[in-house]
């Protein structure tokens, strides 16, 4: 009897030590390997749906009967703007696209995507959010649907980069390697929280570490070092809080716009902050586009960049209600920066034209709500 | 009347071929219905954390929209619970009068939950609320089959009631009778064995979750061992003490507590340590690998959750040895 306790527990142990030992991919090695490569036009759009948030209570049909109308509105509106062949090029699904689901879930929004993807002739770029890791299924196993999804831009190796997935989408001219590039689209996983300690009872939200920056750097100076570049990750880092301390506190008349009703729920913490965005602006960096706090679509300037949450796509989990008459200041600010005279709820998406190979681009606002005497739908330019 | 108590030692010796099936099938069925209870519980666990993350975010208009349409999962569990609880009353069997009384009020629980949940379907559909009868989420079938599951609650309730109802004052069910629930503090146990079973079913849940969903990614090895090692000593206790330490007669009870306990102790502070190197190990652990074990943790971005189901068998051994000291002491004078 003792015997066999001793082998099984050896044979678990060897197992245990067998899946740590799996060889890690030295991401500065491979850098090829990160990188997709896509056609590019002029007039390229990308939207960005972000928080979709599918969760145990969530009605996948109510929900899929939500961005079906979104996506309707996306692309009446990029027809009328850029003519009959414009269409949406690339969905940046920029994290926490579930929360607390399960295999039914990932199976139908996959399905769902796949099905939208063949009929606007789009492909998807997921993201991971920190709820994506939070679910009834493996996160192996949603790696592995996006992996084999046909319409899916996605890619997660073994390898000595934080975060489960970061990968480029270069935008060339002829939609291959052997083509100069015109812009890169970099996806980048800013984790999910951690503890400071193992006795911590609180945890602090994940960010961009720096080997995901040197990383990044490395991918940049192989698509160019002119090549224009725009990040999509979930968690925001810290430049939007001290930007907002900027314009709020100290009056600077730093570029901004939408809205702000909640905190950007960062770490906060001077020790956890990313070097991203500081260092990725030396390496053209025009513009980076993230989610996670719904009740937060606000956008800035900094220094070069546009730093912005998208709109939250959805009503899962929790959203804003803007009301018109509102006395609250971050509302009445927000509502005159738009324009917006009515009440509405602060749901929809965003739209990123790439307006030519300079690093121009256009970034559009939708405010889209489900109403029974006609849905609710408005564009605001940046 | 035939003796259906043996407290020789266990209460399993000198069982004849009809008390052996009664015993065996009430065995199972409490067996069964744990395992149901725990999918369904940990099924709530995800609509209230959910929701609870809706209220925590000023949003309690989503939180009960939510709950409303989630609300057959939530009366699933307490369904399951109902069957639970019917299965163990026949499984301790404290007396026929306390059989027929508690089973017939847990049945009545069962019977009455079942058609509330069968209503209230109805009515949301009716009302619109409910696209369909085959709406989607969390499984191809909802609502639907959480309406078919109440009905099988329905119709067992109902079966049971009839049986207990036909037997007169003749017991029908014959299976070895188990020591009952002292009277003294009876609420305060009651309510402490609560806990004790719920941390237990989210403990199995997550045992057996952990198989499919922990990620044994490069660098989180230990704690991804750490979190399957804590959801079996959440649960392991329960089994033990159900199927091995209530199969004994009161007097070797008596003898018995003590050595399970410190096993148990020695157990759960193992785990305790373990999990707390693990995490210092992985200290992004908890949201990295499989965080879909501790639903209320992640959604509250706080280790307590976590802190709760390592410190829950920690108490039970503690009150376990405590109850052991106690009863030594008492032996010896």
């Amino acid at each position: 009897m003792k015997k066999h306790l001793i082998c099984f527990i050896t044979a678990a142990a060897m197992l245990l030590s067998f899946v740590g030992c799996s060889a890690v991919q030295k991401s500065s090695e491979h850098l090829e390997d990160y990188v997709f490569n896509v056609q590019y036009h002029d007039d390229f759009n990308i939207l960005q749906l972000t928080d979709i948030h599918w969760n145990v209570n969530s009605s996948t049909k109510a929900s899929t009967a939500y961005l079906d109308k979104l996506l309707e509105e996306v692309n009446g509106h990029i027809v009328a703007e850029q003519g009959e062949s414009a269409k949406i090029d690339l969905v940046e699904l920029t994290g926490d696209m579930f929360m607390l689901a399960n295999s039914y879930h990932l199976k139908t929004f996959i399905d769902y995507f796949e099905k939208k993807a063949e009929e606007y002739g789009f492909l998807y770029a997921p993201v991971w959010g920190n709820h994506d890791r939070h679910a009834l299924y493996s996160p192996n196993k949603l790696a592995k649907e996006f992996r084999e999804a046909p319409h899916c831009i996605y890619f997660e190796p073994n390898d000595d980069l934080y975060g489960r997935s970061n990968y480029v989408i270069n935008l060339t001219e002829d939609g291959t390697a052997d083509s100069a590039v015109a812009w890169m689209i970099a996806n980048i996983d800013s984790g999910a929280s951690f503890s400071e300690t193992e006795l911590s009872v609180s945890r602090d939200y994940d960010y961009i570490r720096p080997e995901q920056t040197d990383w990044f750097i490395s991918e940049h100076a192989l698509a160019g070092e002119d090549v224009p570049v725009i990040a999509y990750y979930h968690i925001p880092q810290d430049e939007n809080a001290k930007a907002w301390t900027e314009v709020t506190e100290k009056g600077s008349d730093i570029k901004n716009k939408y809205f702000k009703l909640e905190d950007f729920a960062d770490n906060g913490k001077e020790e956890f902050a990313s070097d991203f965005i500081d260092r990725a602006k030396d390496h053209n960096l025009k513009a980076a586009f993230m989610g996670h706090a719904h009740n937060v679509d606000w956008t800035f300037e900094y220094e070069g960049v546009v730093v912005g949450l998208g709109v939250k796509t959805g009503t899962e989990l929790y959203f804003a209600h803007i009301d018109a008459d509102s006395e609250d200041e971050a509302m009445r600010t927000g509502l005159k920066s738009v324009g917006i005279t009515e009440d509405f709820d602060l749901i929809g998406a965003s739209l990123v034209t790439l307006t030519g190979r300079d690093g121009s681009f256009d970034l559009e606002h939708l405010y889209f709500n489900e109403r029974e005497n006609g849905d609710f739908a408005v564009w605001v330019k940046w | 009347m035939k003796k259906i108590v043996d407290r020789d030692g266990c209460v399993l010796s000198g069982l004849d071929g009809k008390q052996k099936r009664h015993n065996l099938t009430a065995s199972l069925a409490v067996a069964l219905f744990f395992v149901i209870s725990a999918f369904t519980f940990m099924n709530f666990l995800f609509v209230l954390s959910d929701c609870a993350g809706s209220i925590v975010c000023a949003s309690p208009d989503v939180a009960l929209r939510d709950a409303l349409r989630s609300a057959p999962i939530i009366l699933s569990f307490f369904l399951t619970l109902s069957g639970l609880m019917t299965a163990h009353t026949f499984y301790r069997n404290e007396s026929p009068d306390i059989l027929r009384k508690k089973a017939k009020k847990h049945a009545t629980i069962g019977i009455v939950t079942g058609t509330v949940l069968i209503v209230y379907v109805t009515v949301m559909l009716i009302a619109g609320r409910y696209l369909s009868i085959v709406e989607g989420a969390p499984s191809p079938l909802y609502p639907l089959d959480s309406v078919l599951y109440a009905l099988a609650f329905v119709a067992a309730g109902i079966g049971i009631r009839a049986y207990l109802g036909k037997a007169g004052d003749e017991p029908l069910f014959c299976g070895p009778s188990r020591p009952t629930v002292w009277k003294k503090g009876r609420g305060v146990r009651s309510f402490f064995r609560m806990i004790w079973l719920l941390t237990g079913l989210y403990g199995f849940c997550g045992f057996f979750y952990s198989f499919f969903i922990v990620d044994f990614r490069v660098g989180y090895v230990p704690y991804s061992v750490a979190s399957i090692f804590v959801s079996f000593i959440a649960f392991i206790s329960l089994p033990v003490w159900e199927f091995c330490y209530n199969n004994l007669t009161a007097e070797k009870r008596m003898k018995k507590t003590l050595p399970p306990a410190i096993l148990y102790l020695a157990v759960s502070l193992a785990a305790t340590v373990f999990y707390f190197l693990a995490l210092k190990k992985n200290l992004d652990g908890p949201s990295n690998v499989g965080f879909g074990l501790l639903p209320i943790a992640f959604s509250a971005s706080v280790n307590l959750a976590t802190l709760f189901v390592v410190a829950v068998p920690l108490v039970v051994s503690v009150a376990a040895l405590v109850k052991g000291i106690f009863r030594r002491i008492k032996a010896k004078e």
